[in-house]
């Protein structure tokens, strides 16, 4: 009986500690952890850790299309161009300067003397090894469809390439910014594996990779732009935030991004560590599957609209959102402020009547979510606030992969989901998850208007940008009348780091860069 | 004939009361079990009037009143991440509990019972029984029952469902140990002799005398049953949102352990005494009806 007590009286409290495990896990003992001394500017160690929650697939810019190998790629191999971070504005990297002859040809001419990590000279035969490797079937690169309308890639000279697509391809430059369009070295990748050993001209290079725990990159002291300040960078998995951070608490770790709402009251309660957010390119949606009934019928998703209170929504965030009526977010290249006049405003005495006239509350909608925070987060508030105007919603959350093969065979009635929208352009937001070309794919709310289409097909295919821009905010403010989504907010971008870490630019598609990042 | 079962009858009446008041002061004398069953009445009583203690609905959301901490104006237990009311969600929280240890208790008896009644009362049954009873044993509880909701999909009953069949397996046993021991006695005998039939034997006459490990089992089985419920729904695997379940609730809780440990700690506690009741008080009943045990 005793026994049996002190059991009781030893495992419950082990149990109720286990169950918070989130945090609470052992602190490993802080003090004198690497570089976080501070203080003596001359003195700091110039080296950095990152943690992020799960490890990358691979570190391959071809063979990759996620969000964590990119941020490795981005500092081991550079793009043709790149997305300035403060202005928007596509610039020069790697490419010196482009002309345009006439609408389906890219003559981009190269920097020179630049070498790769391997010593391999960067030239035109590397940027077309990559791409005609990019666009192989065989090699068949998950990300092929950037580079879709290429049509061929020609050597002019050494620093000269020629690019032809066999039609206008107006998003050409933010596809070649886009990380998976990295340069690589032409011989690492025919005689090793890039996925494991990458080889890029970046400012940092490769040096080891423990599956599961971390990746090690150090200095290219041989960097074509100067050598970094930054001796040794650590990617390092820590799958709980609020492990990860705990040890930027005891100096393990120095830098996450990422953050969500429910840890930024946390962050910015320590005074040693600096939160950063700048409003990015993601878009979040509550989607409706129009193929379905009611859903296809317009009342039925205007008077859905009018029940969210999304002003409320974005409010709960803790400052890790925007509130906009637009689909392109106005960090996106497309968006216009006229947009904000249109959308279906928080209204439930009109959301209601609607309900009413139209009996849509008699029966229960499947309302599926992925498991993830954010989105369970969007649809707590969403399935509460339908429900005050008689719509009833039965919510069922399932694993990310299982979510991303249901919403794409249309097994669902209402759902949430986000796009990143890594090249910041409007076109690769309404294209692949708005056009009719792409149902039943990405087009996941099965959205499909003629009109709509032929504006998103001008846009993709202009080389105009102010033309390209009028096209989207045109087809923009026909997907917002239409409504297949409800936007529920513009995401924030968001990273912390210990308050010695300098110089870290975080772009609006969530990347950064670490070249310019220092210690004191 | 017919007066001699009438006076049987009323024999066993005598009888059965008096076994209740002897139980009954047992568990008394037993401090903890007291402690224990008034936690017990406590939450079912919080279940069965959860409606009239509660001035919030479990679901309803106050997004301009998120994270109030314990002794808020009107949210004496605070608010969650949603500004929903906390005591209604653990009062609510209690009738989920209650029922999904009872519901899948009572399933995990109906089977376990049978088997073991088969496996006690037929030597031919036994061996295949208690093989497949083995093969339910060699996996641990908590990923059995994973499995099954795997297969069944993620949902409250399917959680009722899962640790109901974990639960077939130890009660089997019991039942099949103190058939094997009951059939033994003469009163068996007498009523084989008498060409009873084994349904009448067994339903009749073995099964109304092994009442007391049974009672014990599932008394115990209901706190594990509860922890199990929460566990899994921590684990996502149970209660889906909003339903206000106890283990949901932490895991839901547990990204605000640094700003509103509350949200956490109030349904740990729940957690905590009413699997602690539940245990004492099977502990206080096994001695309780033990026949050797002196009541002094």
């Amino acid at each position: 009986m005793y026994e049996k007590l002190l059991f009781l009286l030893v495992a419950i409290p082990i149990l109720l500690l286990a169950a918070c495990t989130g945090g609470s896990e052992s602190q490993p003992e802080g003090g004198n952890a690497e570089g976080n001394e501070g203080g003596g500017s001359g003195s700091a160690d110039q080296t950095l850790t990152y943690a992020s929650t799960s490890d990358a697939p691979g570190l391959s810019p071809i063979d990759t299309n996620d969000s964590v190998s990119s941020h490795v790629i981005e500092q081991v191999y550079e793009t043709l161009f790149k997305r300035n971070a403060e202005t928007g504005e596509i610039e020069p990297l790697l490419a010196k300067s482009y002309e345009n002859p006439d609408d389906n040809t890219w003559v981009i001419k190269l920097k020179e003397d630049i070498k790769f990590h391997d010593g391999t000279p960067f030239n035109a035969e590397a940027v077309k090894y990559t791409f005609e490797t990019f666009l192989d079937p065989e090699r068949a690169a998950p990300r092929a469809s950037l580079l879709a309308p290429v049509e061929s890639i020609e050597v002019k000279d050494e620093y000269t390439v020629v690019i032809k697509t066999n039609k206008p391809y107006g998003a050409m430059l933010a596809a070649l910014s886009h990380s998976n369009a990295s340069i690589v070295s032409p011989e690492a990748d025919k005689s090793g594996n890039l996925n494991e050993n990458p080889v890029g001209t970046g400012p940092f290079k490769f040096v080891s990779w423990e599956k599961g725990n971390e990746i090690v990159l150090e200095k290219n002291a041989d960097y074509w732009q100067g050598e970094p300040t930054l001796n040794q960078v650590t990617f390092k998995v820590v799958p709980s935030v609020s492990t990860a951070i705990s040890m930027m608490e005891t100096g393990e770790v120095d830098f996450i991004d990422g953050v969500t709402s429910q840890h930024t009251s946390r962050l910015e309660g320590n005074g040693s560590i600096n939160l950063i957010k700048k409003e990015g390119t993601p878009v979040y949606y509550m989607g409706f599957n129009m193929e379905k009934e009611p859903m296809n019928n317009p009342e039925f998703r205007k008077a859905l609209a009018h029940a969210i209170d999304r002003d409320a929504y974005v409010e709960s965030l803790n400052g890790l959102g925007v509130r906009s009526n637009s689909f392109v977010g106005p960090q996106v290249f497309g968006y216009d402020e006229s947009a904000e006049d249109l959308g279906y405003s928080y209204d439930p005495e009109k959301a209601k009547q609607i309900i009413e006239e139209n009996g849509f509350g008699d029966q229960t909608y499947h309302m599926l979510v992925a498991n993830r925070d954010m989105y369970i987060n969007m649809a707590e508030i969403a399935q509460a606030q339908l429900s005050e105007v008689g719509i009833n919603v039965e919510m069922e959350m399932i694993e990310w992969g299982t979510f991303l093969d249901m919403t794409a065979e249309g097994n669902f009635d209402l759902t949430f989901l986000g796009w990143s929208n890594v090249t910041g352009d409007g076109s690769e937001l309404l294209y692949p998850n708005l056009h009719t070309d792409n149902l039943g794919s990405s087009n996941r709310t099965r959205y499909s208007n003629k009109e709509f289409d032929e504006l998103v097909v001008k846009s993709r295919t202009t080389t105009d940008q102010e033309k390209r821009k009028e096209y989207l905010a045109e087809a923009n403010a026909l997907a917002i009348k239409d409504a297949p989504w409800v936007p529920m907010h513009h995401g924030v971008v968001t990273a912390a780091v210990v308050d010695s870490v300098k110089g870290l630019e975080l772009s609006p598609t969530g990347s950064w860069r670490l070249y310019k990042v220092s210690r004191e | 004939m017919s007066t001699q079962t009438v006076t049987a009858k009323g024999l066993k009446n005598v009888e059965k009361d008096s076994v209740f008041k002897d139980t009954m002061k047992r568990m008394l004398k037993n401090k903890l079990a007291v402690i224990g069953l008034v936690i017990i009445t406590i939450q079912i009583l919080l279940a069965a009037f959860a409606p009239f203690l509660t001035s919030y609905a479990p679901d309803t959301q106050t997004l301009s009143a998120r994270e109030l901490p314990i002794g808020s104006e009107g949210h004496w237990l605070g608010t969650d991440n949603y500004g929903r009311d906390m005591w209604s969600r653990i009062v609510y929280g209690a009738r989920i509990s209650i029922l999904v240890g009872l519901g899948s208790v009572a399933l995990g008896l109906i089977g376990g019972v049978i088997l073991g009644l088969l496996s006690g009362y037929y030597k031919k049954l036994d061996a295949i029984i208690m093989r497949i009873m083995d093969l339910l044993f060699s996996f641990p509880g908590i990923l059995l029952a994973m499995l099954i909701i795997a297969i069944l999909g993620t949902s409250l009953v399917n959680v009722v469902i899962a640790i109901s069949i974990w639960s077939i397996p130890n009660c089997a046993r019991i039942v099949r140990g103190s058939v094997l021991s009951a059939k033994k006695e003469e009163y068996i005998l007498a009523q084989r002799s008498l060409g009873a039939s084994d349904r009448r034997i067994m339903f009749k006459h073995i099964l109304p005398n092994i009442t007391a490990p049974i009672i014990v089992f599932a008394t115990m089985r209901m706190a594990t049953a509860i922890l199990s419920t929460s566990a899994l729904s921590y684990l996502g695997l149970g209660a889906q949102p909003p339903t206000p379940e106890w283990g949901a609730m932490i895991a839901a809780g547990q990204d605000y352990m640094w700003t509103s440990p509350h949200m956490t700690i109030v349904p740990g506690i729940a957690i905590m005494l009413v699997v602690f009741a539940f245990n004492v008080v099977g502990d206080g009943l096994r001695d309780a009806l033990d026949p050797n045990m002196e009541l002094d």
